[in-house]
């Protein structure tokens, strides 16, 4: 059968389906589809919290009641919610600090390292990967009530069960950047005299900002997200950060409210993206083996 | 060379260490708890899991009382099955719906790909509860959907979308999960070498044909990888049943170690199913790991 | 990468394995009593097996000698937080912040979504100040020291409530107790969704079995309540059965349930109904007083309906509020305690949350002439005689319970 087309069959539908240099309209509709599908219940919801009455699903008018406006059950009157959000941003904060740099020197020793241990820490890393996070907030759970250790269930416990859980992500995208940059450049360093470790610390650690940055922000995001262990391992409400709250008014009777916390909390977010990104293209200005765009931000994943 | 170009492994090591420590130490140590807690005793006032400590003194009754009920014809057998089921279901979705997009985004989208990726990457930014939040207002009775489905009052549509609608839950997994699918297929395909492609079709294969025997096999390592990483957190999932449908039709696993966790005299169930989950995810990830190996290309 | 000598990396040795396999059983016992010394001492629970409160044999529980009473006449502590463990909407928020203005301190309610998961907390060591008990716990609250006695000096409101409540059967000499609602369980629905009178069907109860409400039903989420609900519309009076006749029964009507309408199972009748989700469930009396404030705009409360048996012969119980041991403001947890049982704040919270408290001022002419409560829901007011001849859910023995537990776990994982 020929491939070829002559130019009377390329008009028409059945030619168009055989052009092989078409623009892929199919697959751009199922796209623009899925965007729609995955975002719109999102940006309905956050259009809710903007909602006049106490509805969720009746749209009663503009207003900012719920998130100022309202004395007791705005996000700015209702101490609740304060600390809610406070929480969540606490503890973002101290599981990135620690997940970041632990997944990092983790990645790199194991990368060089020879060995069979190594390889099985790779493999239990990679488990705590895709390991259900019920069952490691079950397990942590267990041992913070079992033992007797120096924290007890509340933001010690869920920090560690954060880092223990994100672990995996620094650790990955380094590994993969790694073998992406090769060593012939440390090598070429301690070729020029630099021992290991300052080779290392100058050279390569700067190559891998742009990893470490994308797995920076990408732990942030996940941990400020995070329920399952969060629940498990909170003592009461006021460790209770953000998810919780919403999981548990859910199942009650939620107001707007609840949607405006939830909208402040994805400003945090893609602010926290935004500066990461800004931050990516200043680091790799004068980078010219990394594309730049945000495509490869991205694509660090 | 005077020098010896392979240092020794101590600096390796001592950059590792604190990571293998802490995974060691809040990783696989609190497994061990686990199984001390299944085999354990029980308070006899509060019927609160008592964990022994020495294996030797493990005492298999808890376990073997899940155990006995998990065959089929068991009375967990349907939650069990019905996880798998819904899991499967869910990531085969997932997968239809990722791949087109993953592929569209990494190859074809030419001046939008910035643009596309940063609305793909949304998700992961909006708290999970939020968007499921979302749904559920948008499946109410009175919501979204049966409104847009009884056309403004034409039809009288009155559908109970959140009373334990197993396609409910099966939908609700899928759009929980996708985002976590489409990423790592987006890093995978942008990877592939478009000459193949392209040969391909140079010598003579029908677009259907190509894709079939030349796409997918190059492709196979990735979705292998992006299916696990998607499907094997979901066999934990219970919060998605519990918005979506509070009903025991279509209760999963995730449903059976959470009731059970905190009720006295359960936690040693909980702990058994925890196992076996447990079990359950960790096979395919070192068959996997053995497998990339073997190949020895570097995968995440 | 080659593989020199045909020598697998992947494949431990058989020496090594056995090597490795021989240290692993040499080193667990020592790792578990390295672990056993690190263990958390657990209370001293190995002494006497739980007293179970009934109606008919009622209990004075003894107070340990490490747990006194605070004493009389102490300043409530200042610029403290309050710490309540409650479930969630079940305070009124301007409950709270009267006490807050009125002694200057900040309040924390948590919540939980039960019982089970409540006590575990409570035995992990928080703080919490006040719990809302039930007296399903009460042994196992008092024996494994979890509560505080009370000083009734602090507690003068106490004669606003029913006299009862100072010498309860299950607390006698109100030693740790107060008493904080009252609630029967029965059957609410929608009009407009169930247009039967389930009031006036013979066997109410079996109303939640009949396929034509398939996918509108649900029943409340604690196994205690039910299956007590099953035993009932079999005929069963012993709520607290311990026949295993009648739980295998109970388990095999739970699965007719499952199969005939599909219930939801959940406590969020008093949102779920108003917004339609459900139509005919199993429900508290509060709740369906609860759900006139959640009904849209434009929809009347005369669609809400109740109905519990006429002669009290139903599941009526109360819950609780106890000063826990753990925590660090005794004297304003005395003081919160006599606050809510003031009528005015008891009114004012019965109307936030829909439950009623039992208060001598307030009965059921009061409550419907002040049109506090509408005249269809006048089913739901809780008379003082449903205490003579209602049955309770009381707290069961550890075999029993297990039992009970095994069956509802059953149901719940939408097994057979």
């Amino acid at each position: 059968m020929s491939v070829l087309t002559s130019a009377k069959d390329i008009r028409g539908p059945v030619g168009w389906y055989r052009d092989p240099w078409r623009k892929p309209r199919v697959l751009a509709g199922i796209t623009i589809a899925y965007l729609a599908w995955s975002l719109l219940p999102v940006l309905i919801a956050v259009m809710f919290s903007f909602n006049d009455g106490r509805s969720r699903t009746n749209w009663q008018g503009f207003s900012f009641r719920w998130y100022w406006g309202d004395e007791t059950r705005s996000v700015w009157h209702d101490a609740s919610l304060h600390t809610a959000l406070l929480q969540t941003l606490k503890l973002g904060l101290i599981a990135t600090l620690i997940t970041v740099p632990l997944g990092v020197l983790f990645a790199i020793g194991i990368d060089r390292w020879r060995g069979r241990l190594p390889s099985g820490a790779n493999v239990l890393m990679l488990i705590s990967f895709v390991i259900p996070e019920v069952l490691l907030a079950v397990a942590l759970l267990f041992v913070v009530t079992s033992l007797a250790l120096p924290f007890g269930l509340g933001t010690s416990a869920q920090v560690v069960g954060l880092v223990t859980y994100q672990i995996a992500y620094p650790a990955v995208l380094v590994r993969a950047r790694l073998a992406t940059i090769g060593r012939q450049y440390e090598e070429a360093a301690m070729d020029l005299g630099a021992s290991q470790l300052e080779s290392l610390r100058r050279v390569t650690l700067p190559m891998l900002m742009p990893a470490i940055f994308a797995s920076t922000v990408l732990v942030f995001a996940d941990v400020i997200d995070d329920f399952v262990l969060v629940r498990y391992l909170s003592s009461g409400s006021a460790t209770e950060p953000v998810s919780v709250k919403i999981y548990n008014t859910a199942r009650a009777a939620p107001t707007p409210a609840l949607n405006a916390l939830a909208t402040l909390l994805l400003l945090a977010a893609f602010v926290a993206v935004v500066v990461g990104y800004l931050v990516f293209r200043r680091m790799t200005r004068n980078d010219t083996t990394t594309d730049r765009g945000i495509g490869a931000f991205a694509g660090e994943m | 060379m005077s020098r010896s170009r392979e240092p020794s492994n101590r600096l390796w090591t001592a950059l590792a260490a604190p990571g293998i420590g802490w995974l060691l130490l809040f990783f696989l140590a609190p497994l061990y708890v686990v199984l001390a807690i299944v085999f354990g005793q029980r308070d006899p006032l509060f019927r609160t899991a008592v964990p022994v400590w020495n294996p030797l003194q493990w005492d298999p009754t808890q376990f073997n009382y899940v155990l006995r009920r998990i065959g089929p014809g068991g009375v967990y057998f349907p939650a069990l099955a019905r996880t798998v089921v819904y899991v499967g279901l869910a990531s085969i979705l997932c997968l239809c719906i990722a791949f087109p997009v993953a592929y569209y985004v990494s190859r074809l989208a030419g001046r939008w790909q910035g643009l596309l990726i940063a609305l793909l990457i949304a998700p992961f930014w909006i708290s999970y509860m939020m968007r499921m939040l979302a749904w559920v207002n948008l499946l109410q009775n009175d919501g979204l959907v049966n409104k847009i489905l009884s056309f403004g009052g034409l039809f009288d549509v009155n559908v109970d979308w959140l009373t334990g609608q197993p396609v409910v839950v099966v939908l609700g997994l899928a759009y929980g999960y996708v985002p976590y699918m489409v990423l790592p297929l987006y890093a995978g395909l942008d990877r592939l070498s478009q000459s193949m492609l392209e040969a391909s079709r140079d010598l003579g294969a029908s677009r259907v044909s190509s894709f079939v025997r030349v796409t997918l096999p190059m492709c196979r390592p990735t979705m292998l990888a992006a299916v696990l990483l998607t499907c094997l957190p979901m066999l934990g999932d219970y919060f998605t049943n519990d918005l979506l449908s509070a009903s025991p039709k279509t209760a999963m696993v995730g449903n059976l170690i959470n009731d059970s966790v905190q009720a006295p005299g359960q936690t040693g169930q909980a702990g058994a199913f925890v196992m076996l989950v447990l079990v359950a995810t960790v096979l395919p990830m070192i068959y996997y790991v053995r497998v990339t190996l073997r190949g020895d290309e570097v995968r995440t | 990468m080659p593989v020199p000598n045909g020598y697998d990396r992947g494949r431990p040795s058989r020496r090594q394995f056995l090597q490795r396999a021989a240290i692993l059983a040499a080193g667990a016992p020592a790792l578990g009593a390295f672990l056993a010394a690190c263990s958390k001492p657990g209370p001293a629970s190995s002494g006497p097996s739980l007293t179970i409160a009934k109606p008919d044999s009622p209990v004075k529980w003894p107070i340990a000698d490490d747990n006194k009473p605070i004493g009389d006449n102490l300043p409530p502590e200042r610029g403290a937080t309050l710490k309540i463990y409650n479930y969630a909407d079940y305070l009124s928020p301007q409950a709270i912040k009267q006490f807050e203005d009125r002694y200057g301190v900040k309040i924390e309610v948590s919540t939980f979504n039960d019982g089970d998961e409540a006590i575990t907390k409570l035995r992990s060591g928080v703080d919490f100040d006040i719990y809302n008990a039930n007296y399903t716990e009460i042994s196992r609250l008092v024996t494994g020291g979890l509560v505080r006695p009370l000083n009734h000096s602090y507690l003068p409101n106490i004669t606003n409530v029913w006299p009862s409540f100072t010498n309860p059967w299950y607390d006698q000499g109100w030693q740790y107790t107060v008493p904080y609602t009252i609630y029967t369980t029965g059957i609410g629905w929608r009009t407009d969704q169930v247009p039967a009178d389930i009031g006036k069907l013979s066997n109410p109860y079996a109303s939640l079995w009949d396929p034509a409400y398939k996918d509108k039903t649900a029943i409340i989420d604690d196994f205690h309540t039910a299956m007590a609900m099953v035993l009932l519309k079999e005929g069963i009076t012993d709520v607290n059965t311990s026949s295993a006749d009648d739980l295998k029964m109970v388990g095999e009507q739970l699965t007719a349930l499952g199969k005939a309408t599909s219930p939801k199972v959940t406590i969020t009748m008093y949102s779920d109904m108003p917004a339609g989700q459900i139509g005919l469930c199993q429900m508290w009396s509060g709740d369906i007083i609860n759900a006139q404030s959640y009904l849209p705009e434009g929809v009347g409360t005369e669609i809400l309906q109740y109905w519990f048996p006429q002669d009290g012969k139903g599941l009526v119980d109360n819950d609780m509020l106890v000063t826990l041991k753990g925590g660090k403001n005794p004297v304003l947890a005395h003081l919160f305690l006599n606050h809510m049982l003031d009528p005015a704040v008891a009114k004012e919270n019965f109307s936030a949350i829909g439950y009623q408290p039992p208060q001598n001022s307030i009965t059921a002419d009061t409550l419907v002439a002040e049109e506090f409560i509408p005249e269809n829901l006048r089913s739901a007011i809780v008379k003082p005689e449903y205490f003579d001849t209602g049955y309770r859910l009381l707290e069961l023995d550890t075999t029993n319970e297990d039992a009970w537990r095994n069956v509802w776990n059953a149901f719940n994982s939408g097994g057979s």
